[in-house]
């Protein structure tokens, strides 16, 4: 026992071999209503096959905060725009035209260049009935793909415990670039993994710390056991994995984030989206990602920090699918865009805008089947609170995600059918 | 739950001698457990081990896999008391503790007044000119965690800074707003919640965080109107969205102070770029927002179902009057201190004093500490530390003082672990319990224990540490990997790193 050091031989000098580096990263939202498990059943996926056969892939985009969808996809042939919003209007002049009444934001000039390419589809008013304000309740509504609020796991975590088996390849379910587990992703009974940064997703001391951590986190009691367990189980895989994935990839996009600070964006969507190509590029297994961008909060000063987001969400895409199609991947890959709520039609006296309803959900990639669906929102014929009706239900969104793109069964997990919204090129095997 | 049997046959020496008398298993875990080094190909560990004997437990079922709770014994209890009500205790701070006994130690926590920290120069002359760089407050906050001789009251600071949130981002470091906001809920962190919230209402950092100090009544902002009644008082769904409408015009009228270095830099920027300084520009003397009539709304709305002209005070005296107010703070309150899922009927006792006693927090402290269901068995390891609480526990455990050097790792590190303070995620705060448990953070809380040791020029010696910050109750994994560690570093390493440490 003496030399060996007891367990794995960990000595001293394991500890004074590296030095006082601290990993530094980004955040995101997160909802804060987990349920504890008493047992994680770990064990039941184990047991499971995978149902899902092809190589499609899915990217989800939060925009957090509530994006102004009326800023994005402007409305520029609709005359009650520019009075709603005096200064907000401002934004139209420069946008890009894409029908002679529709315009998309000036920043997101990579975006147009791939919907000339017939590679966007843009959905207009997507929404649900009976709309919550409160950034929690919409955000939980949209993740858990539920408007009654009843459901407490993801629809991503759904959508991956039903047909993936996530036991042991712990990247099938990945969010990008965050720290704690984003609530589309949750769910108790698949494997996830979140990595804020690569660089320092790693056992500080090496292999013999990782396999006493392995030891210590077995077995453990408590309403949090089988969770700390099964995390702990999950950073040896992925840490095993990105070992081997770092060394194969080298980025053929033009990644920076390096713009402005955009009023808290605490995220770095390009790193996280770097890191979802790493993953995609060295056939890590990963099927479903979760990055996000924050800060569309905008109740003030709204015109700069909303060009700056969008500016940052363009490049970071572009240099996505530019990486994607360098390595020959982009046929696999459907990014989507997802925000709790648009916001009010009318701006407020800060130069903003409070909070709405009804956004514009936008679709990019080689799957998509380009072009503009849904109904272009009626500023004329707003609700009695001043807010836009909704014309597709978010939900009839996700059905086509599922269904057409990840060849999964969507009424499983989403309880219903909705009428299709067909922006999947076509639908996968 | 229960303490278990008397072990059948007597245990055998270890290398660290954590031995039965020490150490209380998870029954279902014990008799099911110590297969690890098997399982994960450890070396072989010895003849010595098992040195922890196992409860007489036949059959476990998942069900009684939990903590052996031993808050029936009077250092359990003040440990358990010291992980919730502090940031956790140095040795020193836990005999102490230990020697006063619980209640003596309850009394001294609450009735202590809030020790003010250092004041930080750089942050009250914060302007355009010299910006506070952010790391730099949050070092000064965490080094306050750490040696303030009034732990609870930065704990309660601390509380209170994830539900009146705001952040260094939106506020800006070129103002000394947010500093000021940390002071200022220091100071409020034990009064009553109607004190509280008229000095949240008209907090610089707050009015600029949630843009009340850009509302006017001619166009009202709707942010704080939301979240004063959604997040601050009384829960979703307890209001319309016309009391929304009606509260962002009633509260309209405040702006944000501005400070002498900030109208120095606005001066200063104003001569070198050739424009006049803004006419209507003056220092203001006070911390706290200013009133301005004619910013205001004039006229009668309908509010929380009252038509009257009303004004911040009447709102916030209107809101207190709600039946959602006192369960909703008490739910977040026992969410934080007692465990993750309250009893409706605690709840709903607490709250009932909380209103009765006009929302006195301290009260309400007091009645949390000293109920039953604080030490009973299911609020043990009931909830999880949140990074800023392993980290100052750590350190506090380690026995590290004051360097400047550590508390900035330490705000570096809490970025990493989700939780860079004055820059919460979300409007909402911080994430609580299993919201803290993803593959990211358990790396990064594994690498923090271990950054921290390998920085230290001398590993404190290890004694008895997994009864002072474990309450010797550990899983079998834990006990057999201290009982095997070769070294005292070790033996910190399993401690700090261990699921027991992380839960509190």
């Amino acid at each position: 026992m003496k030399e060996l050091g007891g367990v794995n031989g960990l000595t001293r000098r394991d500890f004074l071999r590296s030095g006082l580096v601290f990993g530094v990263g980004a955040q995101a939202l997160s909802a804060g209503y987990a349920a504890v498990p008493d047992v994680f059943a770990r064990a039941v996926l184990a047991a499971k096959e995978a149902k899902v056969q092809n190589d499609r892939i899915l990217v989800m985009i939060q925009l957090g905060g509530g994006n102004d969808g009326l800023q994005t996809v402007i409305p520029i042939g609709d005359g009650a725009y520019r009075d709603l919003r005096p200064q907000l209007s401002a934004a139209a002049a420069k946008a890009q035209p894409i029908s002679k009444d529709i315009a998309l934001h000036e920043n997101l000039r990579g975006i147009k260049k791939l919907y000339d390419a017939g590679k966007v589809a843009i959905v207009q008013g997507v929404g649900y009935p009976k709309p919550s304000f409160s950034h929690f309740d919409s955000i939980r509504v949209w993740e858990t793909g539920d408007p009654e609020r009843r459901q407490q796991n993801g629809w991503l975590g759904k959508a991956i415990e039903k047909n993936y088996d996530s036991a042991g390849h712990p990247l099938v379910g990945c969010a990008c670039g965050t720290t704690n587990v984003p609530g589309a992703l949750r769910d108790l009974q698949a494997t996830l993994t979140v990595i804020d940064d690569q660089k320092t997703f790693s056992f500080q001391g090496g292999q013999n710390v990782e396999n006493v951590m392995g030891t210590l986190y077995t077995g453990t009691p408590g309403i949090y056991g089988a969770l700390f367990d099964s995390a702990m189980a999950t950073v040896r895989d992925t840490v095993a994995q990105l070992r081997t994935s770092a060394a194969k990839y080298t980025p053929k996009g033009g990644y920076s984030d390096k713009v402005n600070l955009v009023y808290s964006s605490k995220n770095q969507l390009a790193a996280a989206l770097q890191l979802a190509a790493e993953l995609i590029v060295t056939g890590t297994g990963v099927k479903i990602i979760h990055v996000t961008l924050g800060g569309f909060d905008t109740h003030y000063t709204e015109l700069n920090r909303h060009d700056a987001l969008m500016s940052y969400l363009d490049s970071a895409v572009s240099a996505f699918h530019d990486d994607l199609t360098a390595y020959g991947m982009a046929d696999r890959v459907l990014v989507a865009t997802w925000s709790e709520f648009g916001r009010r039609p009318k701006e407020n006296a800060s130069g903003g805008t409070d909070h709405g309803t009804a956004s514009p959900v936008i679709v990019i990639g080689d799957p998509v089947k380009g072009g503009l669906y849904g109904e272009t929102p009626a500023l004329a014929k707003l609700d009695q609170l001043g807010n836009l009706s909704f014309g597709v239900d978010f939900r009839a969104v996700y059905q086509e995600i599922l269904s057409s793109h990840l060849g999964v069964d969507g009424k499983e997990i989403l309880g219903q059918s909705f009428d299709r919204v067909p922006f999947v090129k076509a639908a996968a095997g | 739950m229960n303490e278990p049997p008397k072990p059948a046959k007597k245990t055998q020496k270890a290398p660290l001698g954590i031995k039965r008398r020490h150490v209380l298993v998870g029954a279902g875990a014990a008799a099911g457990g110590l297969a690890v080094t098997r399982v994960l190909g450890l070396h072989h560990l010895g003849p010595e081990l098992p040195t922890i004997a196992l409860p007489g437990q036949a059959t476990p079922t998942p069900k009684t896999k939990d903590w052996i709770a031993p808050l029936d014994k009077p250092e359990a209890q003040v440990a358990h008391l010291l992980r919730r009500a502090t940031f956790g205790a140095t040795t020193a701070e836990y005999d102490a503790a230990v020697s006063d006994g619980f209640k003596t130690t309850v009394d001294r926590l609450i009735e202590t007044p809030a020790a003010e920290p250092p004041v930080m120069q750089a942050a009250e002359d914060a302007s355009q000119e010299k910006p506070l760089p952010p790391v730099q407050l949050q070092a000064w906050w965490l080094d306050w965690m750490l040696r303030s001789p009034t732990p609870f009251a930065e704990r309660m600071a601390f509380f209170w800074h994830g539900h009146f949130t705001s952040d260094f981002r939106k506020v800006n470091p070129q103002t000394p707003f947010i500093y000021w906001q940390n002071l200022t809920w220091r100071r409020m962190a034990l009064s009553n919640l109607s004190d509280m919230l008229y000095k949240v209402t008209i907090d610089p950092g707050m009015l600029r965080y949630l843009d009340l100090g850009t509302s006017t009544g001619r166009s009202p902002n709707e942010n704080y109107s939301r979240e004063l009644m959604e997040l601050f008082t009384m829960g979703v769904g307890t209001f319309t969205e016309d009391d929304v409408r009606a509260g962002a015009k009633a509260l309209a009228g405040w702006r944000e102070p501005v400070t002498q270095a900030m109208y120095d830099a606005a001066v200063k920027r104003a001569m070198e770029q050739g424009r006049p300084v803004p006419r209507n520009l003056q220092p203001d003397p006070g911390k706290t927002g200013v009133f301005e009539q004619q910013r205001a709304y004039v006229g009668p709305v309908t509010f929380l179902g009252d038509t009257r002209q009303w004004g911040t005070t009447s709102v916030l005296e209107k809101i207190l009057k709600q039946d959602s107010v006192a369960p909703f703070i008490v739910t977040k309150v026992a969410r934080e201190f007692v465990k993750g899922d309250p009893d409706l009927a605690y709840v709903k006792r607490l709250a009932e004093t909380f209103r009765k006693t006009k929302y006195d927090v301290k009260t309400l402290m007091r009645d949390v500490f000293t109920s039953p269901e604080f030490l009973s068995p299911p609020s043990y390891r009931a909830l999880v530390k949140s990074p800023t609480e392993l980290m100052i526990h750590t350190t506090k455990a380690l026995g590290l003082g004051q360097q400047p050097q550590l508390t900035r790792g330490l705000a570096v590190a809490g970025n990493g672990m989700g939780q860079a303070l004055f820059d919460p995620p979300e409007v909402g705060g911080w994430p609580s319990n299993a919201s803290w448990i993803s593959s990211n953070n358990v790396l990064e809380r594994v690498n923090f224990a271990q950054a921290t040791l390998t920085a230290l020029p001398t590993i404190p010696a290890f004694g008895k540490a997994y009864v002072t910050h474990l309450d010797g109750v550990v899983s079998p994994a834990t006990a057999q990997l201290l009982n095997s560690s070769p070294d005292d570093a070790t033996r910190w390493l399993i401690l700090l790193a261990s699921p027991e440490f992380q839960l509190k």
